[in-house]
């Protein structure tokens, strides 16, 4: 019987970027090639892997575990359980329609895909790391590509935007690994092996005084990143400034690595001073949820829009991640991959519309369904999606989200709800003012998405929101396998 | 009674002398007017010679001349760096001085001195022959600074060099001369048991903060930084290049074996110290380098940040720190010397040191952008790049040691040290270009370029066999406290 090699995850986009690498600069349409299949091939990988995944045995699968560094315990050690067996596929769909809708793209296009691989192949070598090291490692190797894409080919007011990311970023993660290294040195265990330290916690809990500490320095560290209020400032302002396929791993994939990290690193290894701390995260993250609801809706740029809705909605992921049940938990994994899915769909359509009518104000656009009815209809989808409708994805992520924080959290669930309906409010204005209404003169000779090859990656992502929404047990089966356990640790 | 020298132990330091007097002796020989640069081609030849011959040379240990040279892991895994580094300076000084022209052929003579100078402090087990080899390092460093006579800022480099540095080495004799008032010796073993059995009195205090000046001179640590951005920017870039190198880490293996060996019996009283003069070197680095225009400043102060950084792996004062203080130094030998040769082409085609002149490097030669984008971002300690295992190491040091607010504070100096360094970064890589000229990188740079950036990204990647090395250099030191 055939099993999926997780080191090929890796180990084929390296060979791609080799090949790209190699490719003289002005061979645009190998290189696109190029670049298109050494993300296919993960994504297929990475189906396959979601797909063989045994939930019913349940824990890390398909593991393969080589020593590194043998002095400070760091190994290669890849492996899969049900939360990032759905981050892969998460990525791995997200990072094809990045590829391909990046044709849009026309200068210095080498180095362009050069700097799209390396982010896309650090993101997979953080999801598939069981080693603390490895996946810190993999996480940042993501940091400088990010900066130079932003600030070569994003928009106006790009080099503002890639320095103030990067550094926000770069500031959690260095607050990130002094608490991983702290924790890392007080299990004494020397050994950087999330399975080994997990096991070893799971006996002999540390101290309450160390994981007071540290716990805080690693959710602050990557809360950063997953734009815990009040460091979300650098996420709006990236997001629009950046190419689309950044904003789309970006809101979509690389933040999620941050409620992984904490998932995994601070809930699961120090279940005490989680309880302690959490409940002050949840308090900020209806800050999130609430403000940054608010703030989107005084924004008339469409990428603003997405960039303050999207921190918003990471106030759900925290609201979740302070719940210390099943459901809740549940909700948090599934609304990292139904939010993935949504974000780099809307930054996709929001990223065409702008390359086409080269604004993103609402004020100048108006009507756009005229001229591109298949964009639209999809852009009205996503935002359906992002406001909770039935039928997608989020609608049971944040149900499942929401039903967890009830016992907890009475008056916070209250205000969370409130979100929902300031996300309808201001999705809806985008609609009727872009989208409906009178065409902007100037813009009627624009042209839809209509080749079979353009709608493709918008195709694929939406349809991944329906499925998922409708049919959820096919990924709640994979995640309830492996946040029973993390529950079992924590309560 | 003569004492008996085991020649063996002292090997590469005769090689080098040996070379260096026929070298003296090829100068004299050849016509003056010679077009081909001999005594370059020929010193290149003798240092792949000796590369390949100290390879073999690991397990050489021992003390001779009476106890006063020492060769163990620590002084191999110096000199196998202190000849690395050799291997790139020499290079970047043939393509310095084929635009200049004249008066080369002394400049390598000095070269060699100062090699010879860096083998005998990374073999010292007395201060005196510390003393000495320090000042034969350094005055060829004083030569070499100013060796640009019609260049009036390279004249006042090598000045202000020249009396800071006499400045230093009279501190460093006169705490000599105290320890040898409390302890009778100047040897470093005498010292050592004396230092196991007595505590800290004012006097050794005095000799110990009288010498640390000294060394804190040469790896540029606040407060004793003053000539490094002045020097940086008007010494010749091959000098600069060893001066950010080569004197930094032997004043490392200075640092190493004052307080890991000698004083490591004291580690409670200097600790602190070094943690808190840690802090200051990086933040006071980092600042100042956010302001700079010109790239050997900008460099120069980035060198003081990293000289705190290191600093934090001495005041862990344990074995992981002084490894992660071998590891840092073997990432930073190829990631300085791969922006110092670009660096170097660069002022070459362009005649400028400018960082605003950089705008647009990636459309005019894409591998040196590659290589300066690569060494900027190891420099600030980004993955998968070796600058951030090193600083990985360094940071699990001071954690262990208990030092965490000094591990915060050098987060904080990893987010401001981002920020200069991707400001270059962006001029390369964003900014148009203010000429579009092709510059041509010769095939032997072209070369060496390559080997640099192979050094940063496989260091990085598989870090295990250059940290084995790093901490067995360690393991085997001589008087080891560990």
């Amino acid at each position: 019987m055939f099993t999926p090699n997780l080191s090929l995850i890796l180990l084929l986009p390296l060979l791609g970027l080799g090949f790209v690498c190699l490719v003289p600069a002005d061979k645009t349409r190998l290189i696109r090639r190029i670049a298109g299949i050494t993300v296919l091939l993960p994504f297929i990988l990475s189906v396959w892997v979601f797909a063989a995944y045994d939930h019913v045995a349940g824990g890390f699968q398909f593991v393969q575990n080589t020593p590194w560094v043998v002095p400070f315990g760091i190994s290669y050690h890849l492996g899969v359980d049900g939360i990032n067996s759905l981050m892969l596929l998460l990525l791995g769909a997200t990072s094809l329609a990045a590829v391909l809708i990046s044709e849009s793209i026309k200068e210095r296009v080498k180095e362009y895909y050069i700097l799209l691989l390396i982010t896309i192949i650090g993101t997979y070598g953080a999801f598939l790391s069981l080693d603390i090291f490895f996946f810190y490692f993999f996480h940042e190797v993501a940091a400088v590509p990010v900066f130079l894409m932003i600030a070569i080919w994003g928009s106006e007011r790009r080099e503002f935007a890639a320095m103030k990311l990067t550094l926000f970023l770069v500031a959690g993660a260095a607050i990130a690994l002094i608490g991983l290294i702290a924790l890392y040195l007080s299990t004494g265990l020397q050994t950087f092996d999330l399975v080994t330290i997990q096991q070893q916690l799971a006996q002999h809990p540390l101290p309450i005084a160390v994981q007071n500490w540290i716990f805080p320095l690693i959710v602050l560290g990557f809360g950063i990143t997953l734009t815990l209020w009040p460091f979300y400032t650098w996420a709006p302002v990236g997001y629009a400034e950046a190419p689309t396929a950044i904003s789309m791993l970006h809101a979509g994939v690389l933040k999620k690595m941050a409620a992984y990290a904490i998932i995994r690193f601070a809930i699961q290894l120090m279940p005490q001073a989680a309880h302690a701390w959490m409940p002050l995260v949840a308090g900020l993250a209806i800050v999130n949820i609430v403000y940054c609801g608010l703030v989107a809706l005084t924004q008339r740029d469409l990428k603003y829009i997405l960039g303050y809705s999207s921190c918003s909605h990471m106030g759900y992921i925290m609201l979740g991640l302070a719940c210390f049940n099943t459901i809740g938990l549940n909700g948090v994994v599934y609304l990292m991959f139904a939010h993935g899915i949504m974000a780099a769909l809307s930054f996709a359509l929001v990223g065409f519309v702008e390359n086409q009518t080269k604004t993103r104000d609402l004020n100048e656009l108006g009507g756009l369904l005229k001229c591109m009815p298949f964009i639209g209809t999809c852009f009205m989808m996503a935002a359906f999606a992002s406001a909770g409708v039935p039928g997608f994805a989020n609608f049971v992520a944040e149900i499942l989200v929401l039903l967890g924080a009830w016992d907890q959290y009475r008056i916070l669930t209250v205000f969370a709800v409130l979100g929902l309906v300031i996300t309808a409010i201001y999705l809806l204005k985008a609609i009727r003012l872009g989208f409906q209404g009178p065409l902007n003169p100037k813009f009627a000779q624009l042209s839809d998405a209509s080749t079979l090859t353009a709608k493709f990656p918008y195709v694929l992502l939406l349809a991944l929101l329906i499925l998922v929404g409708c049919l959820p047990t096919v990924i709640l089966t994979h995640i309830g396998s492996s946040t029973k356990t993390i529950v079992e640790s924590i309560k | 009674m003569f004492p008996v020298i085991d020649w063996s132990l002292v090997s590469l330091e005769v090689l080098i002398s040996i070379i260096l007097v026929s070298l003296v002796v090829v100068d004299i020989v050849l016509p003056k007017n010679a077009d081909k640069d001999w005594i370059g081609i020929f010193s290149f030849i003798a240092l792949a010679g000796l590369i390949i011959f100290w390879l073999t040379q690991g397990s050489l240990s021992g003390t001779t001349f009476s106890g006063m040279f020492v060769m163990d892991s620590l002084a191999w895994f110096f000199k196998t760096f202190f000849l690395i580094a050799m291997v790139f300076v020499f290079a970047m000084t043939q393509e310095f001085f084929k635009s200049l022209g004249e008066r080369r052929n002394e400049f390598y003579l000095l070269l060699w001195l100062a090699l010879i100078g860096m083998c005998l402090v990374a073999s010292s087990a007395d201060f005196l022959l510390l003393f000495i080899s320090i000042e034969i390092l350094t005055i060829s460093l004083y030569v070499m600074t100013a060796y640009l006579k019609s260049d009036a800022l390279s004249i006042e480099a090598g000045m202000k060099y020249l009396i800071l540095g006499a400045l230093a080495s009279g501190f460093f004799l006169y705490g000599i001369s105290f320890l040898y008032g409390t302890t009778h010796s100047t040897h470093f073993s005498v010292i050592q048991s004396y230092c196991q059995i007595h505590a800290m009195s004012p006097m050794t205090l005095f000799a110990l903060v009288l010498i640390f000046a000294a060394v804190g001179f040469k790896i540029a640590a606040v407060p004793f930084h003053m000539w490094v951005a002045d020097v940086y920017q008007g010494a010749p870039t091959p000098v600069t290049a060893l001066l950010s190198v080569g004197s930094k880490a032997a004043g490392f293996i200075i640092l190493i074996r004052l307080f890991f060996s000698i004083f490591g019996a004291w580690h409670a009283e200097w600790g602190l110290a070094l943690a808190i003069l840690s802090a200051i070197t990086m933040t006071y680095g980092n600042l100042v380098a956010m302001f700079q225009t010109n790239i050997k400043r900008l460099l120069g102060y980035s060198s003081i940040s990293h000289a705190g950084y290191l600093l934090m792996g001495a005041a862990a004062g344990t074995a992981l720190g002084a490894s992660g203080i071998n590891f840092y130094l073997l990432g930073y030998l190829f990631t300085n010397l791969a922006a110092f040769l670009v660096i170097i082409v660069f002022s070459i085609a362009t005649k400028s040191d400018e960082i605003a002149d950089y705008a647009g490097l990636s459309q005019r030669s894409s591998l040196l952008a590659c290589t300066m984008l690569l060494a900027l971002v190891s420099l600030a300690g980004m993955p998968p790049l070796v600058g951030f295992f090193g600083k990985f190491t360094l940071l699990m040091a001071v954690i262990k040691s208990g030092y965490i607010w000094l591990a915060l504070i050098a987060g904080v100096n990893i987010v401001i040290s981002l920020y200069y360094y991707l400001m270059v970064a962006k001029r390369i890589y964003v900014d148009p270009p203010r000429h579009t000229a092709k510059i041509i990188v010769p095939s032997k740079i072209r070369l060496l370029l390559v080997i640099a950036i192979l050094g940063i990204v496989i260091i990085g990647i598989f870090q295990g066999p250059f940290l084995d090395a790093a901490m067995a250099a360690v393991q085997g030191m001589y008087l080891s406290h560990l």
